[in-house]
């Protein structure tokens, strides 16, 4: 039993070890720029592919092709700052975080398009030997990842605290403007940083194809969620809180997967995040410098500000908002209700639909991320959720339309207010971390709650949406349930729109332009981040009930990080806070790719382009964030 | 003596890991007053502010508000007990138009139509709000009807820019702008730190004249003042602590307090010849 145990403790520190590794990178890359590295998994990905391509392609040793690997990936590091950091410098705090996340969404989809979206096997230089002491045993794998990747970490270690780069380094890091006028070239200073952390990705990604015996190109998300964790458990500014993160997740996921369940891994891993984020925001080791998005500066600059859109310059630029009025949401669904008389092409329709769904969920999104100020890296459990609750009432219960739609909107903003109460009280970065990890949560439980959600299979034929008080009036083709989702959206849109225009949506803009003055207005912040996060929910779960309704088939993978990316991407591109931009982006997004499905495969490839381009050159989106 | 009306901070001190900020201070604010702090940078004004307003702990000591102890409440609690405060750099919800950055002081009054608790429940404001119902419009109306009056305190100031966002406003205005904010949530007692900082002349005579006006508008404000600039602490002030390194140095009126031996030493390092002004302190 022991004996058991303690193989689990030693097979924790081992995957605990390549967790800190990837922390590491991030944790680099974010005391110096201040900036969370989305791409920090592509680079991973990167890291390994480059080796599997040197292995198996050009027929090297793996030695060599692992050095070739780590160069390359170093170097791509650097180039990654040139593009997703340099020019952006100026602009709002949230634009090289997002650009950083339109790389990473780039380049994982260039991967599957050069590498072939399955997994392949990596070839294993030695004959795996497994050791025993007593009854606990460990294998040569687990000795090479803990040798090179603590190599690495003490390597890391020693140069940042004895060399003079190392020392330039870290005090860019405590205070950029003072380092400058010391004479630190802080720009090199973080292009160093940005090598640093590619070269930590690849080391860590070579070790989890070895470990794993094989490279998949959608490696990279996961790997960086565990890797982001990691850094938030340790503190995201200490290098050991780093390597101290990675350890701790590394064994308390071993044991969740060994005593809970193998399904559990995850589901405690992102748990036991949540949990810090509630009771320890600063990480174990880590300290308080975490306030605001722009790190001390933003909350108390010459204008201090907490919002995302706030700049280090402090200097803001008016721009030009258009958006709806709420009636001009009734007036564009009654507009959109008119086409199926025009034509019956169940494909278009179809495509319509979705473009509305996608139009609510962007929306609300764009209501938590840029009303309220909270990024929001999880949304596609709320849209889950709801599209759980009427697949659960609808199916399995036999409840009809008019009762099971309601009770999914309720059920989705009662658990999206309580998703919120981590989130009060952090700000910046932290909370956006928070919602991620709420995201993962909802997506494992859907995963992994099989009395309800039936596990990775879902649910098949849901039953098409009858109404009682209708006479049992049901909806069976897309055209009839055309109209409902016309509807729901028409209403739903037209209610928050009321809602943001509202004294309430005044207080919202608010705690975001500026958390401790809000407080100190006597503004109940709690409620009405709350409230926020609850009505946000009850579009996200309209929308997601209306999905199932529409699709019969859901299962988990609709409701992925990639999902709540995609409608992120969306509320960024119409204006943040502006609703109307939000679902006109939503719509046209998602409507576009279906049109032009040949080209599917290049559809990541695009948005990530379009967003890209969107922050460099109008970061405040298509129709002006509100 | 705890229920007395006024607002009384009993022998608080505030320890920042060994280096001692505010040190056994004492001092009470009655309803209608007009006290103001100064002292030397570092003395420790700022720092009593926030812990007043709650948003810094007390390390030790009492802090009572009308003979209720606020010392353990977060600030938007002791906001609603009807204590408002200005910030050291103005707080003005930059992206906000001037108009709503004002309305804001006046939401939690929205919520519990007077002082004190939230009355209106979330689903209420909610649905009265998605309905407009009269009876939650005319609330509206009466906290707009005080916005409107509290930004025309300010003569062209703040009321022409109404609908220009607060980043847009010069360094004067931003601090006119927080100051109306504050006076809009219609509080028994006001902190203002450092209202004249960056402010022209002819601009902190405004400002004078402005609390002055105050103070015969609303004769029952109690206002704490932290200020270098002596000439509006002078005009203003019924009464004046002076703060050094965290102590009580001196208190009493203005003329009696500002002249006294030691704070001039502690300002200026030395004792002041006869004759010369204060006029290098603005």
């Amino acid at each position: 039993m022991i004996e058991l145990f303690l193989s689990q403790i030693l097979n924790g520190l081992a995957i605990g070890q390549v967790y800190a590794l990837i922390a590491l990178g991030f944790s680099l890359v974010f005391g110096v720029s201040n900036l969370i590295n989305f791409a920090q998994g592509a680079l991973f990905m990167l890291g390994a592919f480059f080796a599997f391509t040197g292995v198996t392609f050009f027929g090297l040793p793996l030695w060599l092709a692992a050095v070739a690997s780590v160069v390359l990936v170093s170097l791509l590091g650097m180039a990654l700052e040139g593009v997703a950091l340099r020019p952006l410098t100026n602009g709002p705090y949230i634009a090289p975080v997002l650009s950083t996340l339109a790389i990473s969404i780039i380049v994982d989809q260039l991967a599957e398009i050069i590498w072939s979206p399955e997994g392949r096997s990596f070839p294993s230089p030695f004959e795996e030997v497994t050791f025993y002491v007593g009854s606990a045993y460990f294998t040569s794998t687990d000795i090479l990842i803990f040798v090179f990747g603590g190599l690495s970490a003490l390597a890391l270690t020693w140069f940042l605290k004895y060399s003079w780069m190392g020392r330039t380094v870290r005090a860019t890091a405590q205070d950029r403007d003072a380092a400058a006028q010391l004479g630190v070239r802080t720009d090199d200073v973080r292009r160093l940083a940005f090598a640093l952390a590619g070269a930590l990705g690849a080391i860590s990604g070579i070790l989890v194809a070895l470990y794993f015996k094989s490279v998949f190109p959608q490696m990279g998300m996961p790997f960086a969620l565990k890797g982001f964790a990691a850094a938030l458990l340790g503190g995201l500014t200490s290098i050991p809180g780093a390597v101290l993160g990675g350890m701790l997740l590394g064994v308390v996921e071993t044991l969740a997967s060994a005593y809970v369940g193998e399904g559990f891994r995850d589901l405690v891993a992102f748990s036991l995040l949540l949990v810090f984020l509630l009771f320890r925001p600063q990480g174990l080791l880590g300290d308080r410098r975490l306030d605001a998005l722009g790190g001390a500066g933003g909350a108390s600059g010459p204008m201090p500000s907490t919002s995302l859109l706030a700049s280090a310059s402090s200097q803001r630029a008016a721009h030009r908002i258009w958006d709806l009025p709420p009636w001009g949401f009734l007036l564009a669904g009654a507009v959109l209700a008119v086409l199926p008389f025009v034509t019956q092409n169940a494909y278009l329709l179809q495509a319509v639909v979705y473009a509305m769904i996608f139009a609510m969920l962007s929306a609300s999104v764009s209501l938590v991320s840029g009303s309220m100020g909270v990024l929001s890296i999880g949304h596609a459990a709320f849209y889950g959720v709801g599209a759980y609750s009427v697949a659960v009432l609808g199916h399995t219960w036999g409840w009809p339309a008019e009762f099971a739609l309601p009770a999914a909107v309720v059920i989705t903003a009662l658990v999206a207010a309580v998703a919120a109460l981590p989130l009060y009280k952090l700000s910046g970065h932290t909370a956006a971390l928070g919602t991620l990890a709420i995201g993962q949560i909802g997506f494992l439980v859907f995963m992994t709650w099989l009395p309800v959600t039936r596990g990775p299979m879902g649910f098949l034929n849901i039953p098409a949406p009858v109404f009682d008080f209708l006479g049992g009036l049901r909806l069976s083709t897309v055209g009839q349930k055309y109209w409902l989702v016309a509807l729901v959206a028409a209403v739903g849109l037209f209610l928050v729109q009321r809602l943001v225009d509202s004294d309430i949506g005044r207080v919202w803009r608010g705690m975001r332009e500026d958390r401790l003055a809000s407080h100190a207005a006597g503004i109940p912040v709690r409620r009405y981040l709350l409230m926020g996060f609850a009505v946000s929910g009850a579009l996200a779960g309209a929308a997601g009930g209306l999905f199932s309704y529409v699709q019969s088939v859901i299962s988990p993978d609709s409701f992925n990080v990639q999902a709540s990316l995609l409608i992120l991407t969306m509320a960024v591109l119409g204006g943040l806070g502006n609703l109307t931009g939000a679902a006109l982006a939503g719509f046209l997004l998602a409507i576009v790719p279906e049109l032009l499905r040949p080209f599917a495969e290049w559809r990541m490839i695009v948005y990530g382009a379009i967003l890209l381009l969107m922050l460099r050159w109008r970061p405040q989106g298509l129709l002006g964030a509100r | 003596m705890e229920h007395q009306t006024g607002l009384r901070v009993e022998s608080v001190s505030r320890h920042f890991s060994g280096v001692v900020a505010v040190d056994d201070v004492s001092l009470a604010l009655a309803p209608g007053e007009t006290l103001a702090l100064v002292g030397p940078n570092g003395a420790g004004k700022s720092t009593l502010i926030q812990l007043m307003s709650g948003v810094d702990r007390i390390s030790s000591g009492r802090i009572f508000l009308n003979g209720r102890r606020i010392d353990r409440l977060p600030p938007e609690r002791i906001a609603r007990l009807g204590l408002g405060r200005s910030f050291q750099t103005s707080r003005v919800f930059p992206a906000l138009s001037v108009w709503d950055s004002v309305m804001l002081g006046t939401q939690a009054n929205l919520l519990s139509g007077g002082h004190g608790r939230i009355l209106a429940n979330a689903a209420h404001e909610v649905l009265a709000t998605l309905m407009g119902t009269p009876g939650w419009r005319r609330r509206v109306e009466q906290q707009e009807h005080i916005v409107r009056e509290t930004l025309q305190l300010f003569g062209d100031r703040l009321w022409p820019r109404r609908d220009q966002p607060a980043f847009s406003l010069s360094y004067a205005n931003r601090r006119r702008l927080e100051i109306a904010r504050v006076l809009a949530a219609q509080p028994d007692y006001i902190l203002l730190d450092e209202p004249a900082a960056g402010m022209n002349p002819t601009e902190t005579g405004e400002l004078t004249d402005l609390l002055l006006t105050l103070r015969q508008q609303w004769p029952q404000l109690g206002i704490l003042v932290v200020e270098h600039k002596l000439s509006l602490v002078r005009k203003v002030a019924d009464r004046v602590i002076v703060l050094n390194q965290g102590r009580v140095l001196a208190e009493g009126e203005p003329d009696h307090a500002l002249d006294h031996p030691e704070v001039v030493e502690a300002y200026l390092g030395r004792q002041r010849r006869s004759g010369s002004s204060d006029a290098h302190l603005g």
